[in-house]
């Protein structure tokens, strides 16, 4: 009789042992997953801020170089100013002459439907 | 104990073997278990990461974009900027060019010799444009007589082109400004018709005629115009 309630006890603790080593590993692949959350949240961070530097350099190169076009710019204008002084200071003679040549020619003329006959 | 069935040495094997089996399936089951959390935490994770990358990349690819929109209209109004001071430059040079013609003009009509030609050339002109039997001649103060001098002979012109007679007076009342540059103002009806040949509104409305022609000689040719008739 003993060896029998022995026996028996033997297999109730081994299932308890099986049931709770089971348990064990349930609870762990719970951890496991609220681990993923973790990593993942952690690797997503680090890739955000990645991206904002890169972002921020792309930022810099491209508003940062608005002096550098902005003198180009205004080179470019000063040289037009400058050129249109020029041909202006070579042509203003001829402009002025034209303009008075034109002043005094005075062309007095009928209407073309005008006729002698009495209006 | 009893006779026949098993002995306790069996007894002791049989709940041996059977605690084993107890413990493989155990493991077993342990295994599959921690081999499906390994397989489930690496899809979760990837799934996870995945999903917040492709938001982050349109986030700043979009805000990427919007900074080179930035960048193109500064540049764009920036040239704006230098295309306008070039129109204005433009537009000052030419009204100089006007101020210098009016202060050349001032000289020339000293010349009493041009300036009495050209009066009387105003003066028909005037009475071809106005058609009246009388009209009223205003002009600056210091040219009255030679308005008078020149009067006749543009009136008799008038006679044999038109077939008429007009009666001309020079107005001693009223008179063109006193910094006026010269020229004639050809008035009839009593004040209701006016034919400015005054110098400054004749060089007004040829220059306004001329600009095209004027911006040619001064700027050159458009280099981008395609048709010029």
């Amino acid at each position: 009789m003993n060896t029998q309630t022995g026996g028996i006890q033997q297999l109730l603790q081994a299932e308890k042992k099986a049931r709770e080593k089971i348990e064990e590993a349930r609870k762990g692949k719970q951890r496991r997953l609220k681990q993923a959350k973790q990593e993942a949240a952690a690797e997503i961070e680090a890739f955000k801020l990645e991206r904002e530097r890169e972002f921020k350099a792309h930022e810099a190169r491209i508003l940062g170089s608005r002096t550098d076009s902005e003198k180009l710019v205004q080179e470019e204008t000063r040289q037009r100013l400058s050129e249109l002084s020029g041909s202006v200071r070579q042509n203003k003679e001829q402009a002025i002459r034209r303009l008075l040549t034109l002043l005094f020619d005075v062309q007095p003329r009928l209407h073309e439907n005008f006729s002698r006959g009495k209006m | 104990m009893s006779g026949s069935g098993l002995s306790d040495a069996d007894v002791e094997r049989q709940i041996k073997q059977m605690m084993a089996f107890i413990e493989q399936e155990a493991n077993e089951k342990k295994e599959e278990i921690d081999n499906k959390a390994e397989e489930e935490f690496n899809i979760e994770k990837s799934r996870l990461v995945q999903q917040e990358r492709v938001k982050i990349l349109e986030f700043y690819g979009k805000k990427e974009k919007q900074t080179e929109l930035q960048k193109k209209i500064q540049h764009s109004n920036m040239k704006n900027d230098g295309r306008l001071r070039v129109l204005k430059a433009r537009d000052q040079h030419l009204r100089d060019v006007l101020t210098e013609t009016t202060q050349r003009l001032r000289e020339i009509v000293k010349d009493q010799g041009k300036y009495a030609q050209l009066m009387e050339g105003l003066v028909t002109q005037g009475l071809f444009q106005l058609l009246e039997p009388e009209a009223v001649l205003r002009c600056r103060q210091a040219d009255v007589h030679l308005v008078e001098r020149v009067m006749g002979a543009a009136a008799d012109r008038y006679k044999r082109e038109t077939g008429r007679p007009v009666k001309l007076q020079v107005d001693k009342q009223n008179f063109l400004p006193p910094d006026s540059v010269g020229g004639v103002d050809v008035i009839g009806r009593a004040g209701k018709i006016r034919v400015c040949n005054n110098l400054e509104s004749r060089l007004e409305q040829i220059s306004a005629q001329m600009v095209p022609e004027l911006r040619y000689i001064l700027f050159g040719g458009n280099p981008n115009r395609k048709f010029m008739d």
